[in-house]
């Protein structure tokens, strides 16, 4: 928006964004299309783009004056819609907003959530020969704005569809919290027959180097040939454009900022890769389509305790904090500690030691789990003195559960079982959180 | 050359773009080096690209005619010289203010308006040479002139953006870049299509590489500096000619273009009276099975096509030469080649060279109703490139109708001819850059108003430090200009004898095959140093000139092993006395040169001797 002076004087001539207009500044005229004004330039300057494409913000001076020569079409961008074929494979594309569908926006001169997703297949006529996809626009927000009730939203949706008739799900979402849907899916969806596959993009698809035209087509491998009956990411699994991993939901997460292999297995290898061409390799076991009987529906176990935390312990962090949660009614706490499981419970300064907060807070009924914040490898509860004693007081180790799985899970527990049922299923595997063995990574 | 008027008459119209890269020690949006000095290779990766909608919707025809060749794109990974911004792995950092504040410089050298609030635009390009898909690119500057001569040509704009990655390997499956060069800052400058004829061309691409190198803040080298001309005449079309890096040929370059755009006027016309059109392609696969045309036997042995396709009332005219090496034919047979085809058979062709019997040809002209006035040609390829090629041999087929179409082209060296690369991009393929903010440039244009350069004030500086005016000019247009400077500056040396040894003796050692061009900078502030220190004579820098040392310390050891340690003063005064008195000052003079003529200036030698100059 252009400040209410100048916003006043373009309303007054009836100038709109979009027009061909004529505009004299520093005693010179210039020609070019007025743009919208993103929010974040300064307040002084007026865009135009020049005949040759490039906009430039021009200092609006005392002698500014500004005429309209004529409108001009309105700023669109193709449209289109694809012919599926009918004999391929059904699948749903469940659109929840993200950078796989962000296009500029002219408010913040960043990008924004495309409104209309099958803009989004326009841009990868290759789906159509891939599967026969239908979109469901459910909604369009950024995955950091995304709570548990959307997760609940996108659960019943993706359960909805495969009860329909649907042979597999392609969840399109923002990055930055893909893993704790990915975890939330895999504990939700029950009787799970189909792949879900949930995708997104680490840069914007108005850019002919996103990774989202890719990523879409994999998944649309992975979700109407794969016979992998788990909520898995997919995402490229290198920086180079030729292969795409199936990460099993639970055991999945972003690691980078930016790159666009940012998800990674973590205590698990790919459940499978798959190429350009559409190959797909399996690597390790997974849950297979037809393990559940046939006519079993899909079930969307939705509940989720919201009034869980996720919690870090760091040197000179105070234990007070862990009180206010449970005095704020906190039903669960996961503690991301550090090492092999270890919170400060020996130490020289009474303030910092967690061992009595501890004891406290398991008494007063709230479930504490602990995790590692070294992310690979398992937490130990006998090894040393102070897991011991933090295992003694109640504390209940997650073996090599990632710290956010456990958080989701331990929402989902308390959400759908009662306090002891979910002490009892936290540190054990349900729905491939938690493995038995540690595969070696060489 | 032609007289000035032919050019007016024929409504020539001529710009000029030229790109130079900045001397700047990091990258434009990112902090890696930007010098492209000796690197590692740390290894590669695969990319895909598509055309994506431009800011107003639409995808450029330029950008669709790359993107359609669905070529992979390898990347040569460096480990100074690359990071994530340049894969597009991260987002580009802020602007590098050294490219900014040189980009403004140079732009107010221009006399341009610099620009209040850049905005930065990303420029789509699909050939690969971009992992991102396009160019970061902001206009910083506008409505600016030059005059050269009297002459005055507008300068519309100046553009600072990344310059592209520097290819190494292309074919019609893949190409491979090399991302050292990626993303160093570039300026662009553009005229606008007032040039009115090739040697003005040449004179403002001149004098516009004369402020960008007297600016002292761009890069030299091969590569550093390219020139790309836009011509057009009366009835024809804008055309790119990309890649000048010889100024010395460019008008005989825009000559040549020249004539091929008056040729192809000629062919419109003689198509137009013959009311000439372009047919439908014919599946002649059949007809050539067996056949002793190899190029065609080829590609239909390995399960490929033959399409032919009657050009009505084009004969003779797909064979005329319109610029040396250039026909119709090889036009057309450019189109064919972006789409992955090798190239097309026509028949102003010596058919029979191919190897076509008397009967195919007979067949040929009865499937395809070849008149008298008709021409044909032919394209065998797989058949999913051949559909693809023979729709872009035809597209060019049928703007032959219109005169001449709107092209990038590049230069074929030898012949100085041109040659199509793609068709002219529009102005869809600007897109704002959603990473950045938009920069607010008020402080440091003002800044740059304060630095900018004016060549003539430099030559007046010029004359009166080096006390000659035709040095000075020679000096002012010299690639050795910053080296002069910095020499005067570090080594506190005549500026008279830093300019003859810069601009005459190392022409004449060059002559003489001394390779003066490698000699290392900071060995010759060296070697100044040392003479203006009085510690070796102007005959000692020659010598040291002609050893072509690398660095500064390789000088220490010729002054050495070549005893050029200048004897001077006393120990001049206790050699001459040692020769003994009695003996002629002339005739002492002339011994003691002949043994120490490396060491003794003998100018001082004479004023020991009382000998007077001259002799």
């Amino acid at each position: 928006m252009y400040p209410e002076d100048i916003q006043k004087l373009l309303e007054k001539q009836g100038i709109k964004a979009g027009d061909l207009v004529k505009i004299r500044v520093h005693g010179k005229e210039f020609e070019g299309t007025l743009m919208p004004k993103p929010e974040s330039g300064s307040r002084d300057s007026i865009i135009l783009k020049f005949a040759n494409g490039y906009n430039v913000g021009l200092k609006i001076d005392a002698g500014f004056r500004i005429e309209k020569i004529r409108s001009q079409p309105a700023v669109a961008f193709p449209s289109g819609s694809l012919r599926f074929n009918p004999s391929l494979s059904k699948v749903e594309m469940i659109y929840t907003g993200g950078t796989i569908g962000s296009k500029i926006d002219y408010l913040t001169g960043g990008v924004h959530m495309l409104t209309k997703p099958d803009e989004l297949l326009y841009d990868v006529p290759e789906l159509a020969e891939i599967a026969e996809i239908r979109v469901n626009n459910l909604m369009s927000i950024a995955s950091e704005d995304i709570s548990y009730m959307e997760w609940q939203k996108i659960a019943k949706s993706a359960a909805d569809a495969l009860n329909k008739g649907a042979e597999g799900v392609i969840i399109t979402m923002g990055t930055d919290t893909m893993h704790y849907t990915s975890a939330a899916l895999s504990f939700m969806l029950d009787n799970l027959n189909a792949p879900v596959v949930i995708t997104g993009a680490q840069r914007s698809s108005d850019r002919g180097s996103s990774d989202a035209f890719t990523n879409l087509i994999s998944a649309a491998y992975l979700a109407s040939r794969s016979n992998i009956a788990e909520v898995g990411i997919c995402m490229h699994t290198g920086i180079s454009d030729n292969e795409w991993g199936f990460l099993r939901g639970t055991k999945v997460r972003k690691m980078h900022t930016t790159r666009r292999d940012a998800f990674k297995p973590v205590n698990s290898r790919p459940i499978a890769t798959v190429n350009s061409k559409g190959e797909i390799r399996y690597i390790s076991a997974y849950k297979k389509v037809g393990d559940e009987r046939a006519d079993a529906k899909v079930n969307a176990v939705t509940k989720f305790e919201p009034k869980v935390a996720l919690h870090k312990v760091h040197p000179n962090s105070s234990p007070e904090l862990l009180d206010y949660y449970v005095e704020k009614g906190y039903r669960g706490v996961i503690l991301e500690v550090t090492g092999m499981g270890h919170a400060p419970v020996s130490t020289q300064h009474a303030e910092y030691n967690w061992l009595g907060n501890i004891k406290r807070a398991v008494e007063a009924g709230t479930v504490i789990g602990i995790t590692s914040q070294c992310l690979y490898g398992r937490v130990n509860s006998t090894v040393y003195r102070n897991a011991r004693l933090m295992s003694s007081a109640g504390a209940i180790y997650c073996e090599d559960m990632l710290p956010e799985v456990a958080y989701v899970k331990l929402g989902f527990l308390l959400g759908n079982y009662s306090k002891e049922k979910s002490e009892e299923l936290l540190g054990k595997d349900i729905s491939g959180e938690i493995t038995k063995r540690s595969e070696i990574e060489v | 050359m032609r007289e000035k008027s032919f050019y007016k008459e024929i409504g020539f119209k001529c710009g000029l773009e030229i790109h130079q890269r900045l001397a700047t020690e990091e990258k434009l949006f990112c902090p890696c080096s930007a010098n492209m000095g000796p690197d590692q290779l740390m290894g590669k990766i695969e990319r895909e690209q598509r055309a994506v909608a431009g800011e107003l919707g639409a995808i450029d025809l330029s950008t669709l005619v790359e993107s359609g060749k669905k070529r992979r794109f390898i990347y040569n990974l460096y480990n100074k010289g690359t990071c994530l911004v340049d894969i597009d792995e991260e987002p580009p950092h802020s602007p590098n203010k050294e490219a900014l504040r040189t980009a403004l410089i140079i732009a107010s050298s221009l006399k341009c308006e610099l620009t209040y609030e850049i905005e930065p635009m990303r420029k789509a390009v699909v050939d690969g040479s971009d992992p991102s898909a396009f160019q970061r690119s902001m206009l910083v500057g506008y409505d600016g002139h030059i005059e050269v001569k009297s002459r005055r040509v507008a300068i519309p704009s100046v553009f600072l953006e990344e310059e592209s990655g520097g290819i190494e390997e292309n074919d019609e499956n893949s190409a491979t870049y090399n991302l050292d060069r990626l993303g160093i800052p570039l300026i662009e400058i553009d005229t606008d299509p007032s040039i009115e004829d090739p040697v003005h061309a040449k004179e403002v691409a001149k004098a516009i590489g004369l402020i960008l190198r007297i600016t002292g803040m761009v890069q030299r080298g091969i590569g550093s500096i390219r020139q790309d001309v836009n011509i057009s005449i009366k009835g024809g079309e804008r055309v790119e000619i990309k890649g000048f890096q010889d100024l010395d040929k460019m008008d005989l370059i825009i000559d040549t273009e020249i004539n091929r755009h008056i040729k192809l006027l000629e062919i419109k016309e003689e198509l137009a009276k013959r009311k000439a059109r372009v047919g439908k392609p014919v599946n002649v696969t059949g007809a050539f099975t067996n056949t002793n045309v190899k190029i065609l036997d080829e590609q239909i042995r390995k399960g490929g096509i033959a399409l032919a396709v009657k050009l009505e009332g084009y004969k003779g005219l797909l064979g005329m030469e319109i610029a040396p090496e250039t026909r119709l034919g090889s036009e057309i047979s450019g189109y064919a080649k972006t789409a992955g085809a090798k190239g097309i058979i026509h028949s102003d062709e010596n058919l029979k060279e191919y190897g076509f019997s008397s009967e195919e040809l007979e067949w040929l002209s009865k499937d395809l109703g070849i008149g008298p006035h008709d021409a044909f040609i032919i394209i065998a390829e797989s058949a999913e490139r051949c559909g693809k090629a023979m729709e872009m041999a035809l597209k060019r087929a049928e703007i032959a109708k219109e005169g001449v179409p709107p092209e990038t082209r590049s230069i074929n060296m030898r012949s100085h001819a041109t040659r199509f690369l793609r068709p002219m991009p529009g102005g869809s393929r600007m897109y704002p850059e959603t990473d950045l903010f938009p920069i607010s440039a008020a402080d440091i244009a003002k800044e740059a108003e304060r630095m900018k350069v004016d060549p003539d004030a430099i030559w007046r500086e010029l004359e009166e430090e080096i006390g000659n005016r035709q040095l000075a000019e020679q000096m002012l247009w010299s690639k050795d200009l910053q080296l002069y400077k910095r020499i005067v500056k570090l080594a506190n040396a005549t500026p008279f004898v830093v300019a003859s040894v810069l601009l005459e003796k190392m022409r004449e050692l060059k002559r003489n095959g001394v390779d003066v061009d490698s000699v290392n900078e900071e060995a010759l502030v060296r070697a100044f140093e040392l003479y203006s220190r009085d510690a070796i004579t102007r005959t000692g820098i020659e010598v040291i000139i002609r050893h072509t040392p690398s660095s500064a310390k390789e000088v220490e050891r010729i002054v050495k092993e070549e005893h050029l340690k200048r004897i001077t003063g006393n120990e001049l005064a206790e050699l001459v006395s040692r020769y003994g008195s009695g003996s002629k000052a002339e005739e002492v003079f002339k011994q003691i040169m002949l043994k120490y003529k490396l060491s003794i200036d003998a100018k001082e030698l004479k004023s020991v001797l009382g000998v007077k100059d001259g002799v």
